[in-house]
């Protein structure tokens, strides 16, 4: 492809939802549909021209455009190479299906020109992340990003939600400040911050530390990693169901995709692992990961639970970054695909049971497989990928992370994988085997009749929600079949690509 | 002579000439003084950017009044960062002239809107010429002549609390200038000279005669411009004064007059004190220090206030504390983002103060908690005002973080890490107070308790034309940092 016209795909993809946002904003006052289907179609064609960027990076190439220079030496700028294309398609495709699934759930809340104006927006700022050309973009779009998001956590304008909003609004800054440092040392050390410069950072020294912790807090504040976490157990379940599914499948990687930035380009692998940082990592991602389980096991609320299970899942990918080997970086990314199909599939589910039947609690669930069997068989495919059972795409992504951690000679971290896949099991499985098992909580008398029969009363939700959800639930099963599918193939590319420094 | 040559003595003249001129058209007629007193802000605009353009295209300018050349006679001077302070100066006081028009009308009794006119005029004539003035007592009857013309448009409300807080403002700030003018007299015992630039050839030969004095007249010098820009400890008046001024004045004195004694001390530093001086003693150290205290503790009082004009008061010393910063960290890059801070601040402070007023205007709402909800009631005011806030706070995108990236990179460069974190912490505290209004403004549940007015246009278009330099000053930065880069760069 012509880089002219490359270029003006990636300005048309971030910038296109962002100047539809106002739009959208406006068109409320006609009518409630327009406003719906430009949601849907702006989020739609998103999706569509960042599909015909395939070609332009299959091969391992990579554009670099320099928009303006903000200050001398500092541009903002846009570039595309293979991760940000795995990034940005997947993303634009959750938006699209969440979009979809937002017509009917939303018909029920308030505010809604609000939601679809920022649900908008955040597509164009969370693409932004994705094709930022150096850190001072990428951080300009990550905290609008985050700041923006804020309408979506708060949307319900309850008082946990306002709580938990303002707890997100301060960890964001923490955040932000944080990565501001991090910055601001590199560009001190390096002269840029460019991501086309290759490593800015050759040598370790204090400074050089300094900055990767900076960059550990500010995005693994936002990858949920720990002891940042904190926000977003509280942040994500308040939300609306389809805001939730893209806070946890979509927005938390921009975290793990800024900290794949920071390793690759303004470090190298080979000055991690030299300097032994790449133990912080592994020390951190491995206390995410058992944290995050184990709390969600004493969660009552499903979509709490569904949030520290979160916590857990990008603490793979971040294990993954920390043993920075083939196999290793190609599990984190086609991680973070598959726990985006999952986790959307679960949390949009679980949105559906919220909405029909306005129980949240774990354990009135039950027999709620009798009157939403579709919605909740969903859920349960994406609960068996998420516990790793063959041939979903959950079990692809944790082999090819253990074989990575077998190469790098760390036989812990597979036990670590395996603790958790049980874990996930313990929390997972009684919300799926009562649901279909159990009887509703009204009919339990009948029960004791030996000649019952099982009682269908089905409710399913309205299409719209009910498509989105089973495209996704596809899509894990799809994309975990073989390793010969598309995701898995991207991921190898991006894993190639990466550790080659940049060329295939 | 060309018209063009007596462009800085124009400026002040024609400000100091509307002046004397509205009082009496403003008896005669009223309706023309407003205009007047507009044209004259914006010829001496036109005239400070046509004077910018000359300085950077054929370097600095020296003008002798009345054909009096140095040592007899006074010296204006056009550098390029005499040239910045002046479009800052006069571009911020003509926006919030345009607010002030409909704004006054509300604050303050009918009769006295004319002599409101004349103080602003004489203020801003006052600060240009504070920024163009090349002699040390030339600046110290400008000084004097700002400082009452800043405690005019304070006690001009009439009230108990402007008189109480423009007394207060003007026996500390008579302290400074005393102050000021016992450094000057050291300054021109050891040499003989008033003149900057004659001082700085003077000093090194006087500053092993008498190296005392000059310490002394340095000292004198912080201790006089700290009071005057509120530097920490020496704040107090501050608060006081700017929270209990009509809107406008706030925005003036928190925008506008603070820094120009800030950019005086820049001035004075870097062009009358050679190096040596200033590398003998820890000169720099000291403000450093009181900068990073007033960062701080500008701060942690804004938190505590419960009066909205009262908290963007205490915020203003925490922001003047980041100018000082730079001054302190004496590093190109940090001096640079300091001196942009002067620009952003100014723009961002008086945008901020005029959201207040206008909330003041339409609700008559003063206190914090009781700005509940209002933003469905006065959606533009209170963006303005979220832009603002996102600027103090320095989030990407807006002038606030442009200041604070050269202040953090100079901290570096001169090896202080600490500082960094000052600057850090101190966005968190902003973070910290200036969201929870916003937030409550625009997310309460529930109808806003109060009656609000209509706003008028006049005050609704300067508070727009705000919020767009708050981000241009963020996103367009490029051409100013680079000028203020050069002009530090020859200063050092």
């Amino acid at each position: 492809m012509d880089s002219a016209r490359v270029m003006f795909l990636l300005m048309f993809i971030v910038f296109f939802p962002i100047l539809m946002a106002p739009v959208i904003f406006y068109a409320c006052r006609y009518s409630v549909r327009i406003r719906d289907s430009l949601a849907v179609v702006t989020s739609g064609i998103t999706f569509l021209a960042t599909l015909t960027l395939y070609p332009a990076v299959s091969g391992g190439e990579v554009y670099h455009y320099s928009l303006f220079e903000v200050l001398p030496n500092l541009a903002i700028s846009m570039r595309i190479d293979i991760l940000s294309f795995c990034l940005a398609s997947l993303a634009s495709l959750v938006w699209f299906l969440c979009a979809i699934y937002s017509v009917d759930y939303m018909a029920k809340e308030h505010a809604c020109s609000r939601y679809y104006t920022v649900f908008i927006f955040t597509l164009g700022s969370c693409l932004g992340i994705f094709f930022a050309g150096d850190l001072f973009t990428l951080f300009v779009f990550f905290e609008l990003m985050s700041l923006i998001a804020y309408l979506l956590v708060v949307h319900e304008e309850t008082e946990e939600a306002m709580k938990a909003g303002y707890k997100y609004l301060v960890m964001t800054i923490i955040g932000g400040l944080a990565l501001f440092f991090g910055i601001i040392i590199v560009f001190e050390l390096g002269g840029t911050v460019s991501l086309a410069a290759g490593h800015i950072i050759g040598e370790s020294s204090v400074l050089a530390l300094l900055a990767f912790i900076c960059f550990l807090i500010g995005f693994g504040m936002k990858a949920g990693m720990f002891p940042l976490h904190v926000w977003l157990p509280d942040a994500h379940p308040v939300a609306p169901s389809p805001a939730s599914a893209l806070l946890s499948g979509i927005m938390l990687k921009t975290g793990a995709y800024g900290l794949m930035r920071v390793i690759f380009h303004v470090f190298s692998p080979e000055l991690i692992k030299g300097a032994g940082w790449d133990l912080i990592l592994g020390i951190l991602a491995v206390i995410t990961i058992m944290l995050g389980s184990a709390v969600a096991l004493t969660q009552e609320d499903i979509k709490r639970r569904l949030a520290y299970s979160s916590i857990s899942q990008l603490g793979y990918v971040l294990l993954g970054l920390s043993i920075l080997n083939s196999n290793a970086i190609t599990g984190a990314t086609f991680h973070i695909f598959s726990h985006a199909f999952m986790k959307s599939v679960l949390f949009l589910a679980a949105g559906s049971i919220i909405w029909k039947t306005g129980r949240r609690k774990i354990a009135d669930l039950k027999g709620i497989g009798r009157q939403m069997p579709v919605t909740l068989g969903c859920f349960s495919l994406a609960a068996i990928a998420m516990i790793g059972i063959p041939p979903l795409n959950g079990f692809l992504s944790k082999w090819t992370l253990a074989l990575g951690a077998l190469d790098a000679g760390m036989p812990i971290y597979v036990l670590v994988l395996l603790i958790s896949s049980l874990l996930n099991a313990l929390y997972y499985l009684p919300i799926i085997i009562p649901g279909f098992f159990e009887a509703p909580p009204g009919e339990e008398q009948e029960e004791d009749d030996h000649h019952h029969e099982i009682k269908f009363d089905i409710q399913e939700a309205t299409p719209k929600m009910l498509i989105p959800v089973i495209i996704l639930a596809l899509c894990t099963v799809f994309f975990g079949l073989t390793p010969n599918n598309i995701a898995y193939a991207l991921s190898q590319l991006t894993s190639a690509f990466l550790l080659g420094g940049g060329t295939l | 002579m060309a018209l063009s040559d007596h462009f800085p003595a124009l400026i002040v003249a024609l400000l100091l000439f509307s002046a004397f001129l509205t009082p009496p058209v403003y008896r005669w007629t009223p309706r023309f003084s407003a205009p007047l007193t507009t044209f004259c802000l914006s010829a001496a605009f036109l005239m400070a950017i046509l004077l910018t353009a000359e300085v950077s295209r054929s370097g600095p300018l020296l003008y002798h009044m009345g054909g009096w050349p140095p040592p007899y006679g006074i010296e204006l001077k056009v550098d390029p960062l005499r040239s910045y302070a002046l479009l800052v100066i006069l571009g911020v006081s003509l926006w919030i002239f345009v607010y002030a028009l409909k704004d006054l009308s509300h604050e303050l009794r009918i009769y006295v809107i004319g002599w409101y006119y004349t103080l602003f005029a004489i203020l801003v004539a006052s600060m240009a010429a504070i920024a163009l003035t090349n002699d040390l007592f030339n600046l110290f009857v400008l000084m004097e002549i700002c400082t009452i013309a800043a405690c005019g448009i304070i006690s001009i409300k009439e009230d108990r609390e402007c008189l109480e807080a423009s007394f207060k403002y003007l026996i500390l700030s008579a302290m400074g200038t005393g102050c000021y003018l016992l450094g000057v007299a050291m300054l021109y015992m050891a040499t003989g000279y008033l003149n900057f630039d004659l001082l700085n050839g003077a000093l090194t030969e006087a500053f092993s005669l008498y190296p005392r004095n000059i310490f002394t007249a340095a000292a004198l010098f912080i201790v006089a411009f700290g009071t005057k820009s509120a530097l920490f400890p020496l704040h107090v008046w501050l608060p006081d004064a700017h929270a209990s001024a009509p809107s406008p004045s706030s925005a003036m004195l928190s925008g506008l007059v603070i820094k120009v004694f800030a950019i005086a001390l820049f001035l004075i530093f870097y062009q009358v004190f050679p190096r040596e001086i200033l590398n003998a003693v820890p000169l720099t150290e000291i403000v450093l220090w009181l900068a990073a205290a007033g960062v701080m503790f500008g701060s942690i009082y804004a938190m505590l206030q419960a009066d909205l004009k009262m908290m963007l008061a205490y915020s203003s010393i925490g922001q003047i504390g980041f100018i000082f910063l730079g001054l302190g960290l004496d590093q190109e890059l940090a001096i640079t983002g300091g001196l942009y801070h002067v620009m952003v601040h100014a723009i961002t402070k008086a945008m901020l103060f005029m959201s207040a007023g206008v909330i003041i205007y339409t609700t008559g709402v003063r206190k914090i908690k009781d700005l509940a909800g209002i933003g469905r009631a006065l959606p533009i005011t209170m963006l303005a005002f979220t832009v603002g806030s996102a600027s103090m706070i320095g989030l990407p995108g807006t002038g606030g973080l442009i200041s604070k990236w050269y202040l953090a990179l100079g901290a570096l460069e001169a090896g202080r890490p600490l500082f960094v974190l000052v600057i850090l912490a101190s966005s968190l505290l902003n973070a910290v107070y200036y969201m929870p209004i916003i937030i409550s403004a625009f997310m309460h549940q529930g109808e806003f308790e109060y009656k609000v007015r209509p706003v008028p246009n006049m005050m609704k278009i300067p508070l727009i034309i705000g919020a767009l330099a708050v981000i241009i000053t963020g996103l367009l930065s490029r051409p100013v940092i680079v000028m203020l880069q050069e002009a530090v760069a020859s200063m050092l």
